[in-house]
């Protein structure tokens, strides 16, 4: 585990986070918690625990009721409207369901994710072919998702959330639609990603992954975080 | 915005016209048939506006003197005439100079066909025009003369005022109609465009949500919508004009073949560019108004907006 100088900021934080929806359900209640810069945090919990509304959170698709959060320096109760898109241009967001665009090649997939924040082409076809690389799809640019395996294409998705080079990697169950023994390829990847010093936060209930990979754990159950071993374990 | 972002949305939402075209017709046919009823209001109203031009100023009344009068009997009928105050001028008509100046509007080879109505066979009456003082005692005046009808050789009274009033009216019932059913058939329009480009966000919603996810601005993601609205726009604007223009033509043509009606209508092109103008700039706004409705409750929503689509 990394350590993190006590005067930096922590890269998110939550204080004393409630959520309650619409309806009523009540998904997160009284979350606290801290993520330093170069982290990979695996988020576990039952169904229904309330580990996607915290990623919710994270990426502001939901505000809280009450509580403040910070992800890398914006102040999510307070965020305006039209300073959402710079604070998720901080992260790469990675799909359960992959997201891909079936009539889009794996190189558009991910060029995409550029061109819609307004990069050059010059630095799209670098960056993406990196990208590319990195996830071990170099040799399957023009290939369409429906011609890839589930592993592959969620490297594919992998690509795209890193090709904006993000502060931070927000992964809801990346492996749900894989292979189980994919999900390792995927979980390395991350790792990598992660040596390179992108911070890597993680939902999944397998938990022989989660054994396997030593890596923080945090743990939600009823909305609330039940174990965290940033300091010592579960 | 950069301009390869700006080429490349556009690029987008001229894909999206073509994707969705069974919709994009449906627009483009409904707000065709907007802009044609108005292009034809237009047209017509201008027309009305020069034929009223010419009648509108002229305090004059015709009195038609029955046929084969004496000289005696029109003298009798001019000094009953110059008799009336408001009576400022008088001037004989004969019928003889009426038949010449109706021959005057028409080309060469049509005033052939009234050759045989010159001398004996003219049809017309003889006439005395009258012009008046004080064009507000236009009714008094023409009243008294209407009077005189029962005692002197009159066939008839006619004033071009009754023509004007007649005309006035026929374009306010056809402006107050046009534009009901202008305004009826625009709403009609908008309501097609934003279920189209909603179509079009539905069928686009896996985009949209990765466009969320990795920080396109609310514009960006909006702009291609603006632009499949603008250019389903455009396109009826298009339409509509190539129509108008040949409706006119067809219109043109049988009234000036129409030697009765005695009226030549406008060149299309004198009033083509307003025409088109008010067209583009219509179906542009509708275009826009039409995607705004439907994006703005896509963008604005809160909430789970790309995780779960
Ligand atoms: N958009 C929503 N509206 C209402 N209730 C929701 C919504 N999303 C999730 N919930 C409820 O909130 C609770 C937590 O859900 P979620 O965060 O998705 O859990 P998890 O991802 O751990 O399975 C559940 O009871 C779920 O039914
Ligand atoms: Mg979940």
């Amino acid at each position: 585990m990394l350590k993190v100088p006590g005067a930096m900021l922590p890269l998110i934080e939550f204080k004393g986070v409630n959520k309650t929806y619409d309806n009523g359900t009540k998904a997160l209640a009284d979350v606290n918690l801290k993520v330093s810069r170069g982290e990979f945090v695996f988020i576990v919990g039952a169904s229904g625990a309330g580990k996607s509304t915290f990623m919710r959170l994270l990426t502001r698709e939901e505000a809280p009721n009450s509580g403040e959060i910070i992800v890398n320096g914006f102040k999510l109760s307070k965020i305006r409207h039209k300073d959402i898109p710079l604070l998720r241009r901080t992260m790469g967001i990675v799909f359960q369901d992959f997201r891909l665009i079936p009539t889009m090649n794996v190189f558009e997939n991910v060029s995409f994710a550029m061109r819609v924040v307004g990069a050059s082409n010059r630095e799209i076809r670098r960056r993406v072919s990196n990208a590319l690389t990195l996830v071990g799809l170099g040799g399957k640019a023009r290939s369409r998702p429906s011609e890839l395996s589930g592993g592959e294409q969620q490297r594919v998705g992998l690509a795209r959330a890193l090709v904006n080079n993000p502060t931070m990697i927000i992964a809801d169950e990346p492996t749900g639609n894989v292979d189980p023994n994919m999900s390792y390829e995927i979980v390395e990847l991350l790792s990598e990603i992660n040596r390179r010093g992108t911070t890597i936060i993680m939902v999944t209930h397998e938990h022989q992954l989660v054994r396997d990979f030593n890596r923080r754990v945090v743990m939600i159950e009823n909305g609330m975080v039940v174990a965290d071993n940033f300091d010592g374990g579960i | 915005m950069k301009a390869r972002s700006f080429q490349y949305l556009t690029f987008e939402g001229l894909k999206n016209v073509w994707v969705n075209r069974l919709m994009s017709v449906a627009s483009v046919g409904v707000l065709t048939a907007c802009m044609l009823l108005m292009g034809i209001a237009i047209a017509f109203s201008f027309n009305v506006d020069v034929i009223m031009g010419t009648v509108e100023d002229q305090n004059v009344v015709m009195v038609y003197l029955e046929d084969g009068l004496s000289d005696g009997d029109r003298q009798e009928v001019e000094d009953a005439l110059r008799a009336i105050d408001n009576v400022k001028n008088l001037e004989y008509v004969s019928k003889e100079v009426a038949l010449d100046s109706i021959t005057q509007g028409f080309r060469d080879d049509q005033k052939l066909l009234f050759e045989e109505f010159k001398g004996e066979e003219n049809p017309l009456p003889d006439a005395l025009k009258v012009t008046y003082k004080d064009l507000s005692l236009f009714d008094e005046t023409t009243g008294q003369i209407e009077q005189m009808k029962q005692n002197m050789k009159i066939s008839e009274v006619s004033n071009k005022r009754d023509v004007a009033n007649q005309v006035n009216s026929l374009r306010n019932v056809i402006n107050i109609a046009s534009i009901w059913l202008i305004a009826l058939l625009m709403v009609i329009a908008l309501v097609i465009i934003s279920n189209t480009i909603r179509i079009t966000m539905f069928s686009r919603k896996l985009e949209i949500s990765i466009m969320k996810a990795v920080g396109a601005t609310d514009g960006f993601i909006r702009f291609p919508f603006m632009i499949e609205g603008i250019i389903l726009g455009i396109i009826a604007a298009g339409v509509a004009f190539g129509l108008v223009y040949l409706i006119y033509r067809l219109a043109a043509d049988a009234v000036t073949g129409n030697l009765m009606l005695n009226l030549n209508l406008l060149p299309f092109g004198s009033f083509a560019a307003i025409i088109f103008g008010i067209f583009l700039v219509l179906g542009a706004i509708a275009g826009m108004l039409g995607s705004l409705v439907s994006i703005r409750k896509y963008l604005k929503r809160e909430g789970s907006e790309f995780s779960e689509i």
